[in-house]
């Protein structure tokens, strides 16, 4: 398998432009999933070449509990750098797998508590909560899914605009956008070169329900206005960043985006633009990961198999 | 060492809250933990009622006013004030919790303060047009 063990670990690189580029010139329907498929077909390849590794790095172990096969002289020349790779490799899938639990573990956590506080109220899928801090959610999940919005917001938003709000929350509902946002965080924890695609996810997933709101409402404005009034009445928590440095954050885009004409669905750029071949260069990323990371698989399989006297 | 008398079943975590909350609503104006545990049947100890409400005071649900040598209580909030303060607490107790509830609006860096302002009101001239 040689090189090819390692391929996957790098090829998210290639996923880079795509997720740069995918925000502002696709649909952010069209990018999110794909930009979430990206992720997670290299993240899973990625996990694979990790585990890959780590048998030529137990083998290594003195003592190991594992079959006799597993420390053949065999499988370990199949990977190049073996000692230095296969002893990184350990601690690296450990990591990984830690880490992914507790992303999962939290995410749950988050889910259950919050539905747990709302137990009490009547069953409706809106829950008005009587509080001064400005906020809203989306809780998918429970007994039925719900939208989560305190007084302190409503009052500061006009009837369209809180039409707009609800949409736009029900649009992370209906079209599930809480598995796209786990599955591209999970993917971003598996392998930290997918963190951009993770950011770019969870910008798209917005501009996606903004798109549906303003599609529900009639108006773009109405959501734009709406994602306006709350950001400034919420911006109770400055981030420390140098502010003559820093890029316009996600909310003043998402308006821009709205206040600017609608995005054309297409369902895949022509290859002569620049998203289309940072599309393609993506895709081609992803299959060649998945490629070498089947082929580093079989071929262990199959030293393994030959290394176990049966 | 084992209880050989039947006991009843454990409560779930929350519901003598809610039980000496509702008792409490019930009453007409402030009560004293001793008519709070009449009125729930007696079948709980005097300090049980006191721990509860303290615990109860502690997260706001309730108020308490000094009267002679005992407090009286009286609740605070209906059920969904108490909802939005337990909510509150799920969210401030969650880092990250952006990631896993969807916000509808992320912090507000400095400049984009400007920005929004500048694009809202661009859009309102707009309209004017």
């Amino acid at each position: 398998m040689g090189v090819f063990v390692f391929l996957p670990l790098v090829l998210p690189l290639t996923a880079w432009p795509i997720a740069r580029l995918a925000e502002q010139r696709l649909h952010p329907r069209t990018a999110t999933r794909l930009l979430t498929g990206l992720a997670v077909v290299m993240a899973v390849c990625s996990t694979v070449c990790l585990g890959l590794l780590m048998v030529v790095g137990t083998a290594q172990l003195p003592g190991n509990p594992l079959p006799d096969g597993w420390s053949d002289p065999e499988v370990r020349e199949a990977v190049p750098y073996d000692e230095i790779a296969g002893k990184l490799a350990i601690p690296a899938l450990l990591a990984v797998l830690l880490v992914c639990g507790r992303t999962l573990w939290r995410h749950r956590r988050v889910r259950r508590r919050a539905h747990l506080a709302l137990a009490d109220l009547p069953g409706t899928e809106v829950a008005v909560l009587p509080d001064e801090v400005p906020y809203a959610y989306a809780l998918p999940g429970g007994r039925r899914d719900r939208v989560v919005v305190t007084t302190a917001l409503l009052s500061c938003l006009e009837p369209a605009e809180r039409r707009a709000l609800f949409a736009h929350e029900r649009a992370h509902l209906a079209a599930r956008h809480h598995r796209f946002l786990l599955a591209a965080r999970l993917a971003a924890r598996a392998n930290p070169f997918l963190r951009p695609l993770c950011t770019a996810v969870s910008y798209t997933a917005e501009r996606w329900a903004d798109e549906e709101a303003a599609r529900v409402v009639g108006s773009r404005r109405a959501v734009a206005c709406a994602i306006g009034k709350a950001a400034l009445v919420s911006r109770g928590t400055p981030v420390p960043t140098l502010a003559g440095l820093a890029a316009p954050g996600p909310v003043p885009r998402r308006v821009a985006a709205l206040l600017g004409p609608a995005p054309v669905p297409r369902t895949w750029p022509s290859v002569f633009t620049s998203v289309g071949l940072a599309a393609w260069g993506a895709a081609a990323g992803t299959a060649v990961s998945a490629l070498s990371s089947a082929n580093s698989a079989v071929t262990m399989v199959l030293i393994l198999h030959a290394a176990t006297p049966l | 060492m084992t209880d050989q008398r039947q006991r009843p079943p454990r409560r779930g975590q929350g519901e003598l809250e809610a039980q000496i909350l509702s008792a409490l609503r019930a009453a007409e104006g402030p009560a004293t933990a001793g008519w709070v545990q009449e009125r729930l049947g007696g079948d709980l100890a005097y300090t049980t009622v006191i721990t509860i409400l303290t615990r109860l005071l502690a997260k706001g649900a309730v108020t308490r006013e000094r009267v002679g040598r005992s407090f009286v209580w009286t609740p605070a909030s209906d059920e969904a004030g108490l909802a939005a303060r337990r909510m509150r607490r799920v969210l401030d107790g969650e880092r990250d919790r952006e990631a896993v509830l969807a916000s509808f609006v992320t912090s507000l860096e400095p400049n984009d303060e400007r920005l929004l302002r500048e694009l809202l009101a661009h859009s309102e001239a707009q309209r004017e047009d």
